[in-house]
Protein backbone atom coordinates (compact mmCIF):
# COMPACT_ATOMS: atom_id res chain seq x y z
CA UNK A 1 0.00 0.00 0.00
CA UNK A 2 1.44 3.38 -0.99
CA UNK A 3 2.30 5.86 1.70
CA UNK A 4 -0.12 8.66 0.77
CA UNK A 5 1.51 11.23 2.97
CA UNK A 6 4.78 10.79 1.16
CA UNK A 7 3.11 10.90 -2.21
CA UNK A 8 1.24 14.09 -1.35
CA UNK A 9 4.43 15.67 -0.02
CA UNK A 10 6.28 14.82 -3.23
CA UNK A 11 3.44 16.05 -5.36
CA UNK A 12 3.35 19.32 -3.48
CA UNK A 13 7.09 19.85 -3.98
CA UNK A 14 6.91 19.07 -7.68
CA UNK A 15 3.97 21.40 -8.26
CA UNK A 16 5.59 24.25 -6.31
CA UNK A 17 8.87 23.98 -8.19
CA UNK A 18 7.06 23.74 -11.53
CA UNK A 19 4.98 26.84 -10.83
CA UNK A 20 8.01 28.77 -9.65
CA UNK A 21 9.84 27.87 -12.84
CA UNK A 22 6.79 28.90 -14.86
CA UNK A 23 6.82 32.26 -13.11
CA UNK A 24 10.48 33.05 -13.79
CA UNK A 25 10.61 31.48 -17.24
CA UNK A 26 9.31 34.58 -19.07
CA UNK A 27 11.94 36.69 -17.34
CA UNK A 28 14.72 34.40 -18.50
CA UNK A 29 13.19 34.25 -21.93
CA UNK A 30 13.15 38.03 -22.19
CA UNK A 31 16.69 38.38 -20.86
CA UNK A 32 18.01 35.64 -23.14
CA UNK A 33 16.28 37.11 -26.18
CA UNK A 34 17.56 40.60 -25.43
CA UNK A 35 21.10 39.33 -24.91
CA UNK A 36 21.16 37.19 -28.07
CA UNK A 37 19.41 39.56 -30.45
CA UNK A 38 20.75 42.77 -28.96
CA UNK A 39 24.23 41.32 -28.57
CA UNK A 40 24.51 40.43 -32.24
CA UNK A 41 23.40 43.94 -33.24
CA UNK A 42 25.93 45.62 -30.96
CA UNK A 43 28.72 43.35 -32.22
CA UNK A 44 27.76 44.13 -35.82
CA UNK A 45 27.61 47.86 -35.17
CA UNK A 46 30.79 48.04 -33.12
CA UNK A 47 31.79 51.39 -31.65
CA UNK A 48 29.56 53.29 -34.06
CA UNK A 49 26.51 51.67 -32.45
CA UNK A 50 27.23 53.79 -29.38
CA UNK A 51 28.18 56.95 -31.21
CA UNK A 52 26.31 57.28 -34.53
CA UNK A 53 22.78 58.48 -35.12
CA UNK A 54 20.39 55.90 -36.61
CA UNK A 55 20.77 55.23 -40.34
CA UNK A 56 17.91 56.01 -42.77
CA UNK A 57 15.01 53.61 -42.40
CA UNK A 58 15.27 50.64 -44.71
CA UNK A 59 18.69 51.71 -45.95
CA UNK A 60 20.29 48.43 -45.00
CA UNK A 61 22.83 50.26 -42.90
CA UNK A 62 22.61 50.20 -39.14
CA UNK A 63 23.93 53.43 -37.72
CA UNK A 64 23.71 53.73 -33.94
CA UNK A 65 21.88 55.06 -30.94
CA UNK A 66 24.39 57.76 -29.96
CA UNK A 67 21.97 60.65 -29.47
CA UNK A 68 19.52 58.47 -27.52
CA UNK A 69 22.28 57.11 -25.27
CA UNK A 70 23.56 60.61 -24.56
CA UNK A 71 19.98 61.77 -24.03
CA UNK A 72 19.34 59.01 -21.51
CA UNK A 73 22.50 59.93 -19.61
CA UNK A 74 21.45 63.59 -19.53
CA UNK A 75 17.97 62.65 -18.42
CA UNK A 76 19.45 60.49 -15.64
CA UNK A 77 21.67 63.32 -14.46
CA UNK A 78 19.11 66.12 -14.56
CA UNK A 79 16.32 63.96 -13.16
CA UNK A 80 18.59 63.07 -10.24
CA UNK A 81 19.49 66.72 -9.69
CA UNK A 82 15.80 67.61 -9.47
CA UNK A 83 14.39 64.43 -7.98
CA UNK A 84 16.95 63.29 -5.41
CA UNK A 85 17.03 66.40 -3.20
CA UNK A 86 13.25 66.67 -3.42
CA UNK A 87 12.75 63.00 -2.54
CA UNK A 88 15.32 63.07 0.29
CA UNK A 89 13.88 66.16 1.90
CA UNK A 90 10.33 64.83 1.54
CA UNK A 91 11.29 61.52 3.15
CA UNK A 92 13.17 63.26 5.96
CA UNK A 93 10.22 65.54 6.57
CA UNK A 94 7.76 62.65 6.62
CA UNK A 95 9.86 60.68 9.09
CA UNK A 96 11.20 63.40 11.37
CA UNK A 97 8.04 65.46 11.59
CA UNK A 98 5.61 62.56 11.45
CA UNK A 99 3.35 64.21 13.99
CA UNK A 100 2.62 67.20 11.80
CA UNK A 101 -0.42 67.34 9.60
CA UNK A 102 1.63 68.38 6.57
CA UNK A 103 3.84 65.30 6.95
CA UNK A 104 0.81 63.05 6.96
CA UNK A 105 -0.54 64.78 3.87
CA UNK A 106 2.85 64.47 2.15
CA UNK A 107 2.91 60.76 2.94
CA UNK A 108 -0.51 60.17 1.44
CA UNK A 109 0.31 62.29 -1.61
CA UNK A 110 3.58 60.60 -2.45
CA UNK A 111 2.11 57.14 -2.06
CA UNK A 112 -0.87 58.06 -4.25
CA UNK A 113 1.56 59.35 -6.86
CA UNK A 114 2.68 55.73 -7.16
CA UNK A 115 -0.77 54.86 -8.49
CA UNK A 116 -0.92 57.59 -11.13
CA UNK A 117 -0.25 56.18 -14.62
CA UNK A 118 3.05 57.61 -15.79
CA UNK A 119 1.58 58.59 -19.12
CA UNK A 120 -0.65 61.04 -17.25
CA UNK A 121 2.41 62.57 -15.66
CA UNK A 122 3.82 63.02 -19.16
CA UNK A 123 0.62 64.73 -20.25
CA UNK A 124 0.65 66.99 -17.21
CA UNK A 125 4.19 68.11 -17.95
CA UNK A 126 3.22 68.59 -21.59
CA UNK A 127 0.51 71.03 -20.50
CA UNK A 128 2.50 72.79 -17.81
CA UNK A 129 5.99 72.89 -19.30
CA UNK A 130 6.04 71.96 -22.98
CA UNK A 131 3.15 74.13 -24.15
CA UNK A 132 4.29 77.33 -22.40
CA UNK A 133 7.89 76.76 -23.60
CA UNK A 134 6.65 76.16 -27.10
CA UNK A 135 8.74 73.06 -27.66
CA UNK A 136 9.70 69.63 -26.49
CA UNK A 137 12.84 69.46 -24.42
CA UNK A 138 15.05 67.15 -22.35
CA UNK A 139 14.37 69.46 -19.41
CA UNK A 140 10.64 68.81 -19.67
CA UNK A 141 11.37 65.07 -19.82
CA UNK A 142 13.54 65.35 -16.72
CA UNK A 143 10.76 67.09 -14.82
CA UNK A 144 8.32 64.34 -15.78
CA UNK A 145 10.81 61.64 -14.77
CA UNK A 146 11.55 63.37 -11.47
CA UNK A 147 7.85 63.25 -10.64
CA UNK A 148 7.78 59.55 -11.51
CA UNK A 149 10.87 58.94 -9.40
CA UNK A 150 9.62 60.79 -6.34
CA UNK A 151 7.26 58.21 -4.79
CA UNK A 152 9.67 55.31 -5.31
CA UNK A 153 12.64 57.04 -3.76
CA UNK A 154 10.58 58.65 -1.00
CA UNK A 155 9.08 55.36 0.14
CA UNK A 156 12.43 53.54 0.06
CA UNK A 157 14.27 56.30 1.91
CA UNK A 158 11.38 56.68 4.34
CA UNK A 159 11.60 53.01 5.26
CA UNK A 160 15.38 53.20 5.59
CA UNK A 161 15.18 56.20 7.93
CA UNK A 162 12.42 54.64 9.99
CA UNK A 163 14.56 51.54 10.42
CA UNK A 164 17.12 53.49 12.45
CA UNK A 165 16.47 52.69 16.12
CA UNK A 166 15.28 55.61 18.24
CA UNK A 167 18.14 55.19 20.69
CA UNK A 168 20.66 56.58 18.15
CA UNK A 169 18.56 59.70 17.68
CA UNK A 170 18.44 60.12 21.46
CA UNK A 171 22.20 59.63 21.66
CA UNK A 172 22.68 62.35 19.06
CA UNK A 173 20.45 64.81 20.88
CA UNK A 174 22.05 63.91 24.20
CA UNK A 175 25.42 65.30 23.08
CA UNK A 176 23.77 68.53 22.00
CA UNK A 177 23.25 67.85 18.31
CA UNK A 178 20.69 69.94 16.49
CA UNK A 179 17.87 68.25 14.63
CA UNK A 180 19.70 68.75 11.34
CA UNK A 181 22.88 67.23 12.75
CA UNK A 182 20.95 64.24 14.07
CA UNK A 183 19.31 63.74 10.68
CA UNK A 184 22.35 64.19 8.49
CA UNK A 185 25.17 62.89 10.69
CA UNK A 186 23.42 60.13 12.58
CA UNK A 187 20.24 58.90 10.92
CA UNK A 188 21.36 59.26 7.29
CA UNK A 189 24.75 57.82 8.17
CA UNK A 190 23.28 54.70 9.70
CA UNK A 191 20.71 54.35 6.93
CA UNK A 192 23.18 55.19 4.16
CA UNK A 193 22.73 51.94 2.29
CA UNK A 194 18.96 52.14 2.33
CA UNK A 195 19.10 55.77 1.26
CA UNK A 196 21.48 54.98 -1.60
CA UNK A 197 19.29 52.05 -2.61
CA UNK A 198 16.25 54.32 -2.70
CA UNK A 199 18.04 56.83 -4.91
CA UNK A 200 19.50 54.28 -7.31
CA UNK A 201 16.29 52.28 -7.57
CA UNK A 202 14.49 55.51 -8.39
CA UNK A 203 17.06 56.42 -11.04
CA UNK A 204 17.01 52.92 -12.53
CA UNK A 205 13.23 53.01 -12.60
CA UNK A 206 13.01 56.29 -14.51
CA UNK A 207 15.83 55.49 -16.93
CA UNK A 208 13.70 52.71 -18.33
CA UNK A 209 10.45 54.70 -18.39
CA UNK A 210 8.91 55.45 -21.78
CA UNK A 211 5.48 56.90 -21.11
CA UNK A 212 6.55 60.15 -19.38
CA UNK A 213 8.79 60.92 -22.36
CA UNK A 214 6.15 60.44 -25.08
CA UNK A 215 4.78 63.97 -24.79
CA UNK A 216 7.83 65.70 -23.42
CA UNK A 217 11.18 65.18 -25.15
CA UNK A 218 10.12 64.99 -28.79
CA UNK A 219 12.32 62.14 -30.12
CA UNK A 220 14.92 64.29 -31.89
CA UNK A 221 17.24 61.61 -33.19
CA UNK A 222 19.59 63.53 -35.41
CA UNK A 223 21.45 65.82 -33.04
CA UNK A 224 23.56 65.21 -29.98
CA UNK A 225 22.74 66.87 -26.66
CA UNK A 226 26.28 67.95 -25.94
CA UNK A 227 25.94 70.56 -23.23
CA UNK A 228 23.53 72.11 -20.79
CA UNK A 229 22.07 74.31 -23.51
CA UNK A 230 20.78 71.15 -25.23
CA UNK A 231 18.49 70.58 -22.27
CA UNK A 232 16.14 73.21 -23.60
CA UNK A 233 15.96 71.46 -26.95
CA UNK A 234 14.21 68.29 -28.05
CA UNK A 235 16.15 65.09 -27.53
CA UNK A 236 15.90 61.33 -27.52
CA UNK A 237 16.22 58.52 -25.00
CA UNK A 238 16.82 54.78 -25.23
CA UNK A 239 13.40 53.55 -24.04
CA UNK A 240 11.62 55.97 -26.37
CA UNK A 241 13.76 54.82 -29.29
CA UNK A 242 13.02 51.19 -28.48
CA UNK A 243 9.30 51.87 -28.24
CA UNK A 244 9.15 53.72 -31.55
CA UNK A 245 11.66 51.71 -33.61
CA UNK A 246 10.22 48.35 -32.57
CA UNK A 247 6.93 49.37 -34.18
CA UNK A 248 8.43 50.30 -37.55
CA UNK A 249 8.54 47.91 -40.50
CA UNK A 250 12.24 48.65 -41.13
CA UNK A 251 14.55 45.82 -40.12
CA UNK A 252 17.55 48.08 -39.48
CA UNK A 253 15.51 50.15 -37.02
CA UNK A 254 14.15 47.01 -35.35
CA UNK A 255 17.74 45.87 -34.95
CA UNK A 256 18.66 49.18 -33.33
CA UNK A 257 15.77 48.70 -30.91
CA UNK A 258 17.16 45.28 -29.89
CA UNK A 259 20.62 46.68 -29.40
CA UNK A 260 19.25 49.60 -27.39
CA UNK A 261 17.27 47.17 -25.24
CA UNK A 262 20.44 45.30 -24.31
CA UNK A 263 22.29 48.55 -23.70
CA UNK A 264 19.55 49.83 -21.39
CA UNK A 265 19.49 46.52 -19.52
CA UNK A 266 23.24 46.74 -19.00
CA UNK A 267 23.00 50.31 -17.72
CA UNK A 268 20.36 49.28 -15.16
CA UNK A 269 22.40 46.24 -14.08
CA UNK A 270 25.46 48.47 -13.71
CA UNK A 271 23.53 50.75 -11.36
CA UNK A 272 22.61 47.84 -9.11
CA UNK A 273 26.16 46.48 -9.22
CA UNK A 274 27.35 49.92 -8.15
CA UNK A 275 24.97 49.88 -5.21
CA UNK A 276 26.27 46.51 -4.02
CA UNK A 277 29.87 47.57 -4.45
CA UNK A 278 29.85 51.03 -2.95
CA UNK A 279 27.42 50.85 -0.07
CA UNK A 280 27.69 48.35 2.72
CA UNK A 281 25.17 47.64 5.38
CA UNK A 282 26.05 49.47 8.59
CA UNK A 283 26.27 46.79 11.27
CA UNK A 284 24.50 47.76 14.44
CA UNK B 1 34.64 74.47 35.41
CA UNK B 2 32.36 75.27 38.27
CA UNK B 3 30.36 72.58 40.06
CA UNK B 4 26.69 72.46 39.23
CA UNK B 5 23.98 71.34 41.58
CA UNK B 6 20.87 69.79 40.06
CA UNK B 7 17.74 70.93 41.80
CA UNK B 8 14.28 69.72 40.84
CA UNK B 9 11.23 71.29 42.46
CA UNK B 10 7.55 70.38 42.25
CA UNK B 11 7.99 68.52 39.00
CA UNK B 12 4.92 67.08 37.32
CA UNK B 13 5.04 65.23 34.02
CA UNK B 14 2.20 63.89 31.94
CA UNK B 15 2.67 61.71 28.88
CA UNK B 16 -0.45 61.27 26.83
CA UNK B 17 -3.13 61.03 29.48
CA UNK B 18 -1.09 59.52 32.29
CA UNK B 19 0.50 61.35 35.16
CA UNK B 20 4.06 59.95 35.22
CA UNK B 21 5.80 62.14 37.81
CA UNK B 22 3.92 63.70 40.72
CA UNK B 23 5.27 66.66 42.68
CA UNK B 24 8.83 65.40 42.52
CA UNK B 25 11.46 67.46 44.31
CA UNK B 26 15.06 66.38 44.66
CA UNK B 27 18.63 67.56 44.76
CA UNK B 28 21.79 66.07 43.36
CA UNK B 29 24.98 67.68 44.67
CA UNK B 30 28.21 68.02 42.68
CA UNK B 31 31.10 65.64 43.31
CA UNK B 32 28.72 62.85 44.24
CA UNK B 33 26.66 60.06 42.74
CA UNK B 34 22.92 60.20 43.27
CA UNK B 35 21.01 57.00 42.59
CA UNK B 36 17.40 57.11 41.47
CA UNK B 37 15.87 53.76 42.28
CA UNK B 38 12.46 52.25 42.11
CA UNK B 39 10.55 49.47 40.39
CA UNK B 40 10.17 49.62 36.63
CA UNK B 41 7.49 51.99 35.45
CA UNK B 42 7.94 54.30 38.41
CA UNK B 43 9.09 57.25 36.29
CA UNK B 44 12.86 57.10 36.86
CA UNK B 45 13.83 57.34 33.20
CA UNK B 46 11.35 60.13 32.65
CA UNK B 47 12.93 62.10 35.49
CA UNK B 48 16.40 62.15 33.96
CA UNK B 49 14.95 62.83 30.51
CA UNK B 50 13.41 65.97 31.94
CA UNK B 51 16.76 67.07 33.31
CA UNK B 52 18.40 67.04 29.85
CA UNK B 53 15.20 67.88 27.95
CA UNK B 54 15.14 64.65 25.94
CA UNK B 55 11.53 64.67 27.15
CA UNK B 56 10.95 67.21 24.35
CA UNK B 57 11.27 64.34 21.85
CA UNK B 58 8.39 62.40 23.37
CA UNK B 59 5.14 63.29 21.64
CA UNK B 60 2.39 64.34 23.98
CA UNK B 61 4.64 65.00 26.99
CA UNK B 62 3.78 67.93 29.27
CA UNK B 63 6.11 69.19 31.99
CA UNK B 64 5.44 71.54 34.91
CA UNK B 65 7.77 72.59 37.68
CA UNK B 66 11.33 73.78 37.90
CA UNK B 67 14.68 72.19 37.09
CA UNK B 68 17.87 74.07 37.87
CA UNK B 69 21.33 73.06 36.66
CA UNK B 70 23.33 75.47 38.79
CA UNK B 71 21.89 78.79 37.70
CA UNK B 72 20.53 77.49 34.39
CA UNK B 73 16.76 77.14 34.31
CA UNK B 74 16.68 73.90 32.32
CA UNK B 75 13.00 73.96 31.39
CA UNK B 76 13.20 77.51 30.05
CA UNK B 77 16.65 77.40 28.45
CA UNK B 78 17.50 76.35 24.91
CA UNK B 79 17.33 72.52 24.99
CA UNK B 80 20.51 72.22 22.91
CA UNK B 81 22.38 74.29 25.48
CA UNK B 82 21.03 72.09 28.29
CA UNK B 83 22.10 68.91 26.50
CA UNK B 84 25.55 70.24 25.73
CA UNK B 85 26.19 70.66 29.44
CA UNK B 86 24.77 67.28 30.36
CA UNK B 87 25.93 63.86 29.23
CA UNK B 88 23.80 60.77 29.03
CA UNK B 89 24.31 57.03 28.88
CA UNK B 90 21.34 54.89 27.92
CA UNK B 91 20.14 51.46 28.89
CA UNK B 92 21.09 49.88 25.59
CA UNK B 93 24.66 50.53 24.45
CA UNK B 94 24.32 52.87 21.46
CA UNK B 95 27.63 53.99 20.00
CA UNK B 96 27.04 55.27 16.47
CA UNK B 97 27.49 52.15 14.31
CA UNK B 98 28.64 54.06 11.22
CA UNK B 99 31.47 55.86 13.01
CA UNK B 100 34.81 54.49 14.12
CA UNK B 101 35.62 54.09 17.79
CA UNK B 102 37.69 57.28 17.62
CA UNK B 103 34.97 59.26 15.85
CA UNK B 104 32.36 58.12 18.33
CA UNK B 105 34.29 59.82 21.10
CA UNK B 106 35.39 62.78 18.99
CA UNK B 107 31.94 63.63 17.61
CA UNK B 108 30.80 65.69 20.61
CA UNK B 109 33.86 67.95 20.81
CA UNK B 110 33.83 68.22 17.00
CA UNK B 111 30.27 69.41 16.57
CA UNK B 112 30.76 71.98 19.30
CA UNK B 113 34.15 73.05 17.94
CA UNK B 114 35.92 72.36 21.23
CA UNK B 115 39.09 70.64 20.06
CA UNK B 116 40.92 69.39 17.01
CA UNK B 117 44.15 67.79 15.92
CA UNK B 118 46.39 66.62 18.72
CA UNK B 119 44.28 68.32 21.33
CA UNK B 120 41.31 66.22 20.16
CA UNK B 121 43.47 63.08 20.22
CA UNK B 122 44.36 63.78 23.84
CA UNK B 123 40.73 64.42 24.73
CA UNK B 124 39.65 61.14 23.11
CA UNK B 125 42.36 59.28 24.98
CA UNK B 126 41.35 60.93 28.25
CA UNK B 127 37.68 60.02 27.77
CA UNK B 128 38.47 56.41 26.83
CA UNK B 129 40.75 56.08 29.85
CA UNK B 130 38.11 57.60 32.09
CA UNK B 131 35.65 54.99 30.77
CA UNK B 132 38.20 52.20 31.41
CA UNK B 133 38.16 51.23 27.75
CA UNK B 134 41.46 52.67 26.48
CA UNK B 135 43.63 49.59 27.01
CA UNK B 136 41.22 47.42 25.06
CA UNK B 137 40.80 49.70 22.04
CA UNK B 138 43.94 51.83 21.79
CA UNK B 139 45.27 49.75 18.88
CA UNK B 140 42.02 49.75 16.95
CA UNK B 141 40.62 53.22 17.19
CA UNK B 142 39.79 53.06 13.47
CA UNK B 143 37.61 49.98 13.85
CA UNK B 144 33.85 50.11 13.99
CA UNK B 145 31.97 49.44 17.21
CA UNK B 146 30.16 46.33 15.96
CA UNK B 147 33.32 44.37 16.72
CA UNK B 148 33.13 45.30 20.40
CA UNK B 149 31.31 43.33 23.09
CA UNK B 150 28.15 44.73 24.64
CA UNK B 151 30.02 45.91 27.71
CA UNK B 152 32.72 47.57 25.62
CA UNK B 153 30.05 49.28 23.53
CA UNK B 154 28.51 50.65 26.68
CA UNK B 155 31.85 51.99 27.88
CA UNK B 156 32.29 53.57 24.45
CA UNK B 157 28.89 55.26 24.89
CA UNK B 158 30.12 56.49 28.26
CA UNK B 159 33.34 57.82 26.72
CA UNK B 160 31.31 59.66 24.07
CA UNK B 161 29.39 61.41 26.83
CA UNK B 162 32.52 62.12 28.91
CA UNK B 163 34.38 63.70 25.99
CA UNK B 164 32.24 66.81 26.44
CA UNK B 165 33.24 66.90 30.12
CA UNK B 166 29.62 67.36 31.14
CA UNK B 167 29.00 69.02 34.48
CA UNK B 168 26.01 66.73 34.86
CA UNK B 169 26.19 63.06 33.87
CA UNK B 170 22.94 61.13 33.58
CA UNK B 171 22.81 57.36 33.32
CA UNK B 172 19.67 55.37 32.61
CA UNK B 173 20.23 51.83 33.93
CA UNK B 174 23.58 51.68 32.13
CA UNK B 175 24.48 48.19 33.29
CA UNK B 176 21.11 46.48 32.94
CA UNK B 177 22.22 44.34 30.01
CA UNK B 178 25.97 44.32 30.60
CA UNK B 179 28.44 41.64 31.68
CA UNK B 180 29.75 41.78 35.28
CA UNK B 181 33.30 42.82 34.34
CA UNK B 182 32.12 45.80 32.33
CA UNK B 183 29.60 46.62 35.04
CA UNK B 184 32.39 46.95 37.59
CA UNK B 185 34.40 49.14 35.21
CA UNK B 186 31.45 51.38 34.45
CA UNK B 187 30.63 51.78 38.14
CA UNK B 188 34.24 52.68 38.88
CA UNK B 189 34.32 55.22 36.04
CA UNK B 190 31.19 56.89 37.28
CA UNK B 191 32.48 57.28 40.81
CA UNK B 192 35.89 58.50 39.65
CA UNK B 193 34.35 61.02 37.28
CA UNK B 194 32.17 62.45 40.03
CA UNK B 195 35.02 62.71 42.56
CA UNK B 196 37.84 63.90 40.31
CA UNK B 197 35.93 66.53 38.31
CA UNK B 198 33.30 67.57 40.86
CA UNK B 199 30.63 66.54 38.36
CA UNK B 200 27.07 65.80 39.36
CA UNK B 201 26.18 62.22 38.54
CA UNK B 202 22.65 60.87 38.54
CA UNK B 203 22.18 57.18 37.86
CA UNK B 204 18.90 55.39 37.42
CA UNK B 205 19.01 51.84 38.69
CA UNK B 206 16.48 49.17 39.46
CA UNK B 207 18.80 47.23 41.76
CA UNK B 208 19.26 48.45 45.35
CA UNK B 209 22.64 46.65 45.38
CA UNK B 210 24.03 48.91 42.70
CA UNK B 211 22.65 51.98 44.44
CA UNK B 212 24.30 50.83 47.66
CA UNK B 213 27.65 50.14 45.93
CA UNK B 214 28.16 53.40 44.14
CA UNK B 215 25.89 56.17 45.32
CA UNK B 216 26.23 58.85 47.95
CA UNK B 217 22.55 59.67 47.97
CA UNK B 218 19.48 57.66 47.10
CA UNK B 219 16.19 58.87 45.76
CA UNK B 220 13.50 56.21 45.93
CA UNK B 221 10.56 56.74 43.58
CA UNK B 222 7.38 54.70 43.60
CA UNK B 223 4.55 55.24 41.12
CA UNK B 224 5.81 58.69 40.20
CA UNK B 225 6.19 59.98 43.76
CA UNK B 226 9.28 60.47 45.86
CA UNK B 227 9.07 58.06 48.75
CA UNK B 228 12.43 58.63 50.35
CA UNK B 229 15.53 60.70 49.80
CA UNK B 230 18.71 60.69 51.85
CA UNK B 231 22.34 59.64 52.22
CA UNK B 232 22.82 56.13 50.85
CA UNK B 233 23.93 54.67 54.18
CA UNK B 234 20.90 55.90 56.00
CA UNK B 235 18.41 54.89 53.34
CA UNK B 236 19.88 51.42 53.05
CA UNK B 237 20.43 50.74 56.73
CA UNK B 238 17.54 52.64 58.29
CA UNK B 239 14.82 53.16 55.71
CA UNK B 240 12.16 55.39 57.15
CA UNK B 241 9.39 54.25 54.91
CA UNK B 242 7.74 50.85 54.76
CA UNK B 243 7.81 50.86 50.91
CA UNK B 244 11.56 51.46 50.88
CA UNK B 245 12.09 48.59 53.27
CA UNK B 246 10.06 46.32 51.03
CA UNK B 247 11.90 47.43 47.91
CA UNK B 248 15.28 46.85 49.52
CA UNK B 249 14.08 43.42 50.60
CA UNK B 250 13.03 42.63 47.06
CA UNK B 251 9.32 42.57 47.82
CA UNK B 252 8.14 45.41 45.58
Amino acid sequence: MPDWRRVKDRLFTVVTVALALLAVAPLFHILATVVVRGGSVIVRGGVSFFTDPPAYPGSGELGGVGPALLGTLWLGLVTSLIGVPLALLTAIYIVEYRESRLARIARVFTSSLLEVPTVLIGMLVFLVVVVPMGRYSLAAGSIALAIVMLPYTVSYVERALEGVPRTYREAGYSIGMTRAQVVFQVVMGIASRGVAAGILIGVAKVLSETAPLLFTIGSARGSYPTGPQSLLEPGDALPLLIFQFAQTPYSNWQDLAWGAALLLTLIILAIFALLRLLFREVKL
Amino acid sequence: MEPVEVKVSDLNVWIGGSHILKDVSMKAPPGAVTAVMGPSGSGKSTLIRVINRLIDLIPGARVEGKVLLGSLDALRADPYEVRRRTGMVFQEPNPFPHMTIYDNVAIGPRIHGLARGEELDRLVEWALKMAHLWDEVKDRLRDYPHQLSGGQKQRLSLARALALKPRVLLLDEPTANIDPVSTVKIERSIMEYAKTTMATVIIVTHTPQQAARISDHILFIYQGRVVEYGPTREVVLHPRHELTRKFLGGEV
